[in-house]
């Protein structure tokens, strides 16, 4: 316990020697993956000729170790590519250059995750609102029927993957009822209006798969709170139900919420491949996907640090938001 | 991630048992929840469906894989004939799309690789993160740091990239639903890993575990007989959650064409090719769809009834007036200060 | 050749652009019920044109862009020395001029072709097109870092072979000679009649020069044509085409460019793409695709509503879905093998897997069921519409295997409807019946791509498909029949190994005629005659369907491409 700066510099070397694992396992499962990353790269009826240049031109001859230990050099210093046609600096943190699109790593990444942020953060708000909210309900109404109904449409949220809530979602909302238009990414930048209405359905089908596990845990922290022997004496001091609830039992599930909070939103960031892909949201997980596809290894490894960056960072500031919220609570 | 956290982050994890209880009164608890029977009977039946797969659909005198050129529609995309898809005495729910297989053949053999898939890399999940939740707290600083910075990597890697790589590394010709498993059971154990050892060092801190060490118990017997019934809650809370997940990414996985191999039916693989025939044949989505929604259901109530059952603090709950109470706050833990003291709850 | 793959990039662009350049139907009786269903169906200029497809743009360069016809949007931004008749049906399948006089003038065998450009020709900054820059345009596609196209340039050109590119060999290409600002001369080291067709690609679109900034270049390519790039955002996700000022109509017979603007709109999931256009609300009233096909579930809705059924538009790109054999693999080294599986095959329901028979037709020849290829009908081993097991299994007895066969059928697990597990699982289904028991191998497509193209890793027995650089035999049976395009330490596409005297020789004589019709039917028949050897089973020829928005008027779709073309149709 030496406070909040020796918090920060444990959590950092953490951070840094994780991400430089995951990195070194992504390496090495990619180098064994199949697909002939030159001939992908060149074009299907490139001539072997061509094929041994690009080989040349992308060091893909080089062993292992040595474009791992180029990929770390890019990082710390920066490194210059040739593109063939001219050659460009990328600069430290450099995480190279995509096989596929000569772009730098970190610019893909850059206007990827907006989109991807925008998608998570969004969703966020909604299944924290929809999950604690039924949870609540559900807490308090324990055993009747609103709760069991509750129950089974979070349930069946969890139960139908997202690439059936969102299409069906959108054939009805969009193209029957023509309630919303069909989602189109506009950076908030652009339009924060027109962000949000074209960001709404695909908030929604990313919050009903998650709500159901916070409705699950708020409801059972809930209840475990709400049997304690304080709440008891609470209540035969009179304090009213509502009171309890707001005060007590709530905070009780705080924790927990958080926790499973900062989880979902750190692998949302790159996880939420399918919502991406059906909505068309140019974002990480769509972009990380294609990547893997294509065996470019630049571009995946690059994107799976940034994931792996957030999920990290995600439990940290869950960390530091759990012990402000209650002071027992010790960071370590 | 401080262990203080990871244990409040599943509910009931602050409830150790002792290993006194015995099963007898695990039963009786379980058996005064009406709810938890039923869930129990629809998850033995569809276990039972799945088992009884090749059973049923020779009672319907059909099977998953042959074609039915007849029964569909080629002109208009192959689309089922006959009212509902094609629902009829021989195809007791219909035929799908495009090969007029049959569909009732194909959801209880899909039931098979679904339930197995979930079930098997659920198993696998449970058991290395106990093992190595249990081994981090258990063991000395090295192993713990060793374990947690494993466990750490596991949650912070991408569970779909890892999944497509593995599965395009390995050799074809290795059968492709126990790799899905393994695949989904390896990089899925990260969080029930924490779970459990942050568990493990609030039961560690508990003055019967202290107890039994100092009367000279054994490591392994402490961890058997004291530790493992406590951690049971938890697991199990966890677990339960983790069989419909599981289902998920198998389906994910199934649609971006790496799941299980056809002509194998699985319940991700109808529902990913389904999908977009919801307007034309919508009973080929509701099938597998409702199909994992009553397992995810009955799964999610059992889940709770065990719980509950294993719970003596919860089933305290129900009885109100029975007084054998434990208090053990999440934040009440080795690592924390706390502001109330510790209620010696156990009887 | 056109990959259908899902993959992005630069192996997309493959796909992109020849799935945008792809093509539509003569042949089938049905590729009429599209057009004039708009009460008003004149056209007027004016609007904004929304495309919205799957796979982004992310190629802009036409060194890298593998298009058949010089593709659909990039043929907006391009001009090339010859490009595809804008018409319906059989007609579209002809070459015609287009930044040149005529579509080439050869010598007496076809080995120098003349081209002069028309006057007038200007880029989108104003400044002139001149021969030079169609010759650099050319040079430039041979740099490695520019790869992609068609491989036929280096394979015809006199001395291209190792030619890399204007970057590193400053020298240039002596096979192409630019007398004066107006004229090119191609040097091709064979006869090669068919060589005004290659003119249609966009590496013969003119590059200025001064302004290429090698791999930057796709991101603001100079337009010769009726459309500039306004913006470019996410490597071609979204692409704003804006008219080019400088573009005159007067030396463009083939584009009409009614709107004003194109807005395309990519990586879209294809399913929303067709709920999009079936609602047709707000800007996707004028909307349409040029890559997305309706798929089985969405025909099944579309038929059933008249309104949208009479907004879609039929169309037949040459194409043939088949099973392929590498003959150095026992079994199939025993052509009774091969024939008992041709007569087995149950086109019925490979056609059901691939969405029926409104996206897809029986083909019995290799050659797509077109005019342009020569297309001449043949059945050696009917099968009939579900399979003769019966003659099968007598096949099989005669090669020794009448107690049954177990085989491996390898497939890509991408899920494409071509090559994908559907395809493999019908085939599977459908053999089991001549006592044909076969295992499935599915691969990720990558290892799927390699392994089919390698000579050393080739597997006996796969789902494979081609289809037409451009609507003539020549790109269809030479490079999977010519013995000397086996190639041993690269991409092979020869993949059933033949390497036929008479076969090559034939190749050889029909590539001196320059007259495209008589070529034409010597394709046919040797087609035939290589079928007979039965190293390939032809399963199906796809069908495309693409709805628009209702908007959208003047819906021209030629046997070339398949699909709409963007620089006809009208939104006003």
């Amino acid at each position: 316990m030496n406070g909040f700066g020796g918090f920060v510099l444990r959590r950092a070397v953490g951070t840094v020697i994780t991400l430089l694992a995951i990195s070194v396992i992504i390496y090495v499962v990619f180098y064994a993956t199949p697909g002939n990353v030159a001939q992908i790269t060149c074009g299907p009826r490139c001539s072997p000729e061509q094929v041994r240049q690009v080989t040349e031109q992308l060091r893909l001859d080089d062993p292992l170790y040595l474009r791992y230990w180029h990929f770390l050099v890019g990082i710390l210093v920066g490194r210059d590519y040739s593109t063939g046609t001219s050659l460009e600096h990328c600069a430290a943190p450099c995480l190279g250059l995509s096989y596929q699109s000569d772009q730098q790593v970190l610019d893909i990444i850059l206007t990827k995750l907006p989109v991807s942020l925008s998608l998570v953060l969004g969703a966020m708000v909604l299944w924290l609102v929809l999950g604690v909210g039924t949870g609540v309900l559900s807490a308090w109404r324990r055993g009747r029927i609103s709760e069991r109904v509750l129950t089974a449409v979070t349930l069946a949220g969890t139960a139908t993957p997202v690439f059936v809530i969102g299409l069906v979602l959108m054939i009805v909302v969009c193209g029957e009822f023509q309630l919303l238009p069909f989602p189109q990414y506009v950076p908030f930048t652009d339009d924060p209006e027109q962000w949000a209405w074209n960001l709404l359905l695909p908030w929604f089908s990313l919050a009903l798969i998650e709500a159901a596990a916070f409705a699950r845990l708020t409801r059972a922290s809930m209840l475990e709170t709400l049997a304690e022997d304080h709440i008891r004496t609470f209540r035969a001091y009179g304090v009213g139900e509502r009171a309890i609830i707001r005060r007590h039992a709530l905070r009780g599930a705080l924790a927990p919420v958080i926790a499973l909070n900062a989880n979902n939103v750190g692998s949302a960031v790159g996880g939420a491949v399918l919502t991406e892909t059906l909505f068309g949201l140019p974002g990480i997980g769509q972009e990380l996907v294609h990547a893997v596809k294509v065996v470019d290894l630049p571009v995946v490894v690059g994107m799976v640090l940034v994931i792996g960056f957030f999920v990290v960072l995600a439990n940290a500031v869950a960390d530091v938001l759990y012990a402000v919220a209650d002071r027992r609570v010790v960071l370590a | 991630m401080s262990e203080t956290l990871v244990a409040s982050r599943t509910p009931g994890t602050d409830t150790p048992v002792p290993g006194a209880s015995g099963a007898s009164r695990f039963w009786r608890r379980l058996r005064a929840r009406p709810s938890a029977l039923v869930a129990a009977a629809v998850v033995a039946l569809l276990v039972l469906v799945a088992l009884a797969a090749p059973l049923l659909t020779a009672v319907e005198g059909q099977d998953p894989t042959t074609y039915h050129p007849s029964l569909i529609d080629s002109a208009r995309g192959g689309v089922p004939l006959g009212s509902f898809g094609g629902i009829g005495a021989d195809h007791w729910l219909g035929v799908e799309p495009q090969t007029g297989r049959d569909l009732f053949a194909r959801l209880v053999y899909g039931a098979r690789v679904s339930l197995g898939v979930a079930l098997a890399a659920t198993a696998l999940q449970v058991v290395l993160g106990v093992a190595i939740g249990v081994g981090a707290a258990l063991g000395n600083r090295w192993v713990d740091q060793l374990l947690s910075r494993a466990t750490d990597i596991i949650v912070a890697m991408p569970l779909m990239v890892m999944s497509l790589a593995l599965l395009a590394i390995v050799p074809e010709s290795f059968p492709r639903t126990v790799l899905v498993t393994f695949v989904i059971g390896l990089i899925g154990w990260g969080n029930i890993a924490k779970i459990v050892r942050a568990q493990t060092l609030t039961l560690k801190g508990l003055d019967y575990v202290s107890a039994a060490r100092l009367s000279g118990w054994g490591r392994w017997r402490i961890a058997r007989r004291e530790l493992l019934p406590g951690l049971a809650a938890p697991v199990i809370t966890y677990a339960a959650l983790l069989v419909p997940s599981n289902i998920s990414v198998e389906a994910a996985l199934s649609f971006l064409g790496v799941g299980v191999k056809p002509p194998t039916p699985s319940w991700g693989q109808m529902l990913t090719a389904a999908d977009v025939w919801y307007q034309a044949a919508p009973q080929y989505l509701l099938l597998p769809a409702g199909a994992l929604f009553l397992t995810v259901l009955a799964l999610t109530v059992l889940g709770d009834g065990v719980r509950t059952a294993l719970d003596p603090r919860a089933a305290s709950r129900l009885r109100v007036g029975t007084g054998r109470r434990r208090e053990a706050k999440a934040g009440e833990t080795a690592h924390s200060e706390s502001d109330k003291p510790h209620k010696e709850g156990n009887a | 050749m056109r990959q259908p793959s899902v993959h992005r990039a630069r192996v997309a662009t493959v796909s992109l652009a020849l799935v945008v350049a792809a093509g539509a139907a003569a042949c089938g009786p049905k590729d009429n019920d599209a057009k004039g269903s708009a009460g008003d169906s004149t056209p007027h200029k004016g609007g904004t044109l929304t495309v919205l497809n799957s796979e982004p743009q992310t190629d802009f360069d036409p060194a890298r862009l593998y298009t058949s016809g010089g593709g659909n949007v990039p043929s907006l931004v391009f001009r090339t020395l010859t490009t595809r008749n804008r018409e319906d049906g059989a007609a579209g399948a002809e070459v015609v001029p287009d930044l040149a006089t005529d579509t080439g003038r050869p010598n007496k065998d076809a080995t120098v072709w003349t081209y002069t450009l028309k006057k007038g020709l200007a880029y989108e900054d104003g400044t002139p097109i001149t021969s030079a820059d169609i010759k650099y345009g050319i040079e430039r596609s041979f740099a490695p870092e520019l790869s992609g196209g068609a491989p036929y340039l280096r394979d015809w050109l006199v001395g291209a072979a190792d030619y890399q590119g204007p970057y590193k060999d400053k020298k240039g290409l002596s096979a192409i000679e630019t007398p004066d600002e107006r004229t090119l001369v191609f040097h091709l080291n064979k006869p090669e009649g068919e060589f005004p067709y290659l003119a249609t690609q966009t590496q013969f679109t003119p590059v200025p020069k001064g302004k290429d900034t090698g791999t930057k270049y796709e991101e603001h390519p100079v337009s010769s044509g009726p459309y500039k790039v306004v913006k470019n955002e996410n490597d071609g996700e979204h692409l704003v085409l804006e008219r080019n000022p400088h573009w005159s109509a007067a030396t463009d017979a083939e584009r009409k460019a009614y709107p004003d603007t194109i807005d395309v709109r990519s990586g879209l999931d294809s399913s929303v793409i067709n709920q999009r256009l079936s609602a047709s609300q707000g800007a996707d009233a004028a909307a349409v695709t040029t890559d997305t096909n309706l798929g089985p579930a969405e025909l099944a809705k579309v038929t059933g509503d008249k309104e949208l059924a009479a907004r879609v538009g039929t169309g037949h790109f040459g194409y043939t879905n088949y099973l392929a054999f590498n003959p150095t693999v026992k079994p199939f080294d025993d052509v009774k093998v091969r024939q008992a599986i041709s007569y087995a095959v149950d086109r019925s329901s490979v056609i059901n897997a691939a969405g029926g028979s409104a996206l897809a037709e029986a083909a019995t020849t290799y050659l797509p069921n077109q005019k342009s290829f020569g297309h001449e009908p043949y059945d050696l081993f009917p099968a009939g519409a579900t399979g003769n097991a019966q003659k099968a299994k007598e096949l099989l007895k005669q090669a020794g295997y009448g107690k049954g066969l177990t085989l491996t059928l390898t497939h890509s697990n991408d899920k494409n409807f071509e090559t994908s597990p559907e395809i493999a699982t019908a085939v599977q289904d459908a053999l089991k019946k001549a006592g044909i028991t076969v295992r499935l191998q599915g691969l990720e497509d990558n290892d799927y791509r390699d392994k089919i193209h390698s000579v050393k890793t080739e597997p006996g027995f796969f789902l494979a498909h081609w289809g037409a650089d451009w609507p003539s035999g020549g790109p269809f049976l030479a490079p999977i029949f010519d013995g000397r395009q086996i190639v041993k330490d690269g991409a092979n596409f020869n993949t059933g190994l033949l390497d036929d005297k008479s076969v090559n020789a034939e190749i050889d004589a029909i590539n001196k005629l320059t007259d495209l019709d008589a070529a034409a039917k010597r394709w046919g028949a040797l087609d035939k005659r290589i079928g007979e050897q039965a190293l390939t089973v032809p399963l199906f020829h796809p069908v495309y369907k693409r709805l628009y928005g209702k908007d959208v008027k003047n819906i021209v779709i030629s046997d070339w491409t398949g699909v709409l073309d963007i620089s006809q149709v009208s939104v006003k």
